[in-house]
């Protein structure tokens, strides 16, 4: 599972490469092939190229549908006004052939009981952050119909397992009398998250993906190194915020992280 | 303390929402009166009601009304939420009852019904007419635990109380705990997590309604219609 490119074809061609020295047969991405970003088209056609079946990311979802989140996506208003130029200079350059993949793209993919997201079974924007409250992150897998969730997002790679859980409910109806105790036993669930290819904010500067093995249910995540000065150094010559470049180079969020993380947009 | 009543789907029955005020004046110490959504519906016309919630007369109890799926059916219908255009409604109704909704609501009450507030949150109590997830999420005592406990995570607040599925009940989280690993680049975290003790109620619909007394937390299922049997 590939994730969160951003339009940094160094990282992915390198991510690709690793991925194939491996001999794994199943590549998924989890959406946002563009953003932050100097190389959009070159990355989406990559991705078509190789025919990986991909979700649509939240960056992917506002180049065609036009920016329609409230500020709630962005963790500060400076971070919002650089998240409007990227977007800007993004949506100006990709080709219309590229914008019709885009939208093309599934919210959703699914092989069985594993499904395969970008923010959360709600929402492209939505974060399933790894100390996210346990119950509320076992329902979006839950309601899902899924045993293990991949998203990705957060660029953080994490694997959650959430299990040996268990909810015992009272509950009152027409009489003011109170019917006996129930217990509702939780299935074990798994939420899987690759951290991201082209913008990693893991404390790292390297690629992540994650690897699934479908017999043993083992994940694995993998780190990648690959020319980042280069990548940096196509942002400033494209004139695109020079932080993205500085976050780049250091793998971590340049802003605060936003207040309500779990907030879902509602327009 | 001062007791509440919940109120929900007067679907523009006059008449019903002026048994509720009587039966209100009956009961001591009820002093606030929440309106939990579908003050409309595809009712002859609901004017008269939203005139009276609108400019109450001197012996009501002052409402306080928050808008439900009805309003947010006919709100889109006439593009107050840009570009949804009541899908939900079109799904379950036909065009006859579209246009009795339309035709039910004079246009006067239209801004003041788009100015109302999806939920309000009082002491440690969400009120909404479907939940924190959304207008039309319809919740029972026979929902999953684990939805109920996620919607109640999702305000942040012991008490969530609900009208979108017109039944009245407590259902109460009484118990129970979850475990999470992490495995991520700090290493591995393990953390139990106990199921907090909060519960969602039904305030029920049209002339089921619901009293609640924050200082006891006790809750008392009232029903006009049982009244009106009864004489």
């Amino acid at each position: 599972m590939i994730s969160c490119l951003h339009a940094n074809l160094a990282a992915c061609e390198a991510v690709l490469s690793d991925i194939d020295q491996q001999g794994i047969d199943t590549i998924t991405c989890l959406g946002d092939l563009v953003g932050y970003g100097p190389q959009p088209n070159e990355v989406i056609e990559l991705v078509r190229e190789r025919s990986i079946p991909t979700c649509q990311g939240c960056w992917d979802e506002d180049i065609i549908d036009g920016l329609n989140a409230c500020e709630c996506s962005y963790p500060s208003q400076l971070a919002e006004r650089r998240g409007h130029r990227a977007h800007h200079w993004a949506a100006e350059r990709i080709t219309e052939n590229n914008k019709a993949f885009l939208a093309s793209l599934p919210m959703t993919l699914r092989r069985d009981r594993l499904l395969f997201v970008h923010g959360s079974p709600n929402s492209q924007h939505e974060y399933l952050l790894p100390d996210m409250n346990a119950f509320a992150a076992l329902e979006r897998v839950e309601t899902a119909g899924a045993d293990t969730l991949f998203c990705g997002h957060t660029h953080q790679p994490y694997v959650r397992e959430l299990s040996d859980g268990a909810i015992r409910v009272s509950v009152q109806k027409d009489g003011n009398h109170s019917d006996s105790e129930q217990e509702m036993i939780l299935p074990m669930r798994r939420i899987v998250n690759a951290g991201s290819v082209g913008e990693p904010r893991h404390g790292s500067t390297k690629a992540t993906y994650v690897v699934h093995d479908d017999d043993s249910g083992e994940v694995r995540v993998h780190e990648v190194e690959y020319d980042v000065a280069t990548t940096c150094q196509a942002i400033v010559e494209a004139g695109l915020p020079e932080v993205f470049a500085w976050r780049l180079s250091h793998g971590f969020e340049y802003a605060e992280r936003a207040e309500d993380a779990s907030h879902v947009c509602e327009r | 303390m001062e007791r509440w009543a919940l109120v929900s789907g007067l679907r523009g029955d006059l008449d019903l929402y002026e048994q509720i005020q009587a039966d209100l004046q009956k009961q001591r110490g009820t002093a606030h009166l929440f309106v939990l959504g579908d003050m409309i519906g595809p009712h002859p016309n609901c004017d008269a009601l939203l005139k009276r919630l609108r400019q109450p007369k001197r012996r009501d109890l002052q409402p306080h009304c928050i808008y439900g799926w009805q309003e947010e059916q006919l709100l889109s219908l006439h593009g107050y939420r840009g570009e949804a255009k009541a899908e939900e409604l079109h799904r379950q109704s036909d065009e006859s009852e579209v246009r009795r909704l339309l035709q039910a609501v004079g246009t006067e009450h239209l801004n003041w019904l788009a100015s109302l507030q999806f939920g309000l949150i009082e002491l440690d109590c969400g009120l909404i007419h479907g939940s924190s997830a959304d207008v039309g999420d319809e919740l029972d005592e026979t929902t999953s635990p684990l939805i109920l406990l996620d919607r109640l995570t999702r305000l942040e607040v012991n008490r969530l109380f609900t009208a979108r599925s017109g039944r009245q009940f407590r259902l109460q989280l009484t118990g129970g705990q979850i475990r999470s690993k992490v495995r991520d680049h700090a290493g591995e975290q393990l953390n139990d997590q106990p199921v907090p003790r909060r519960s969602v109620i039904g305030v029920g619909s049209s002339g089921n309604y619901t009293l609640y007394d924050p200082a006891s937390d006790h809750i008392e299922f009232r029903s006009v219609h049982d009244q009106l049997r009864a004489r």
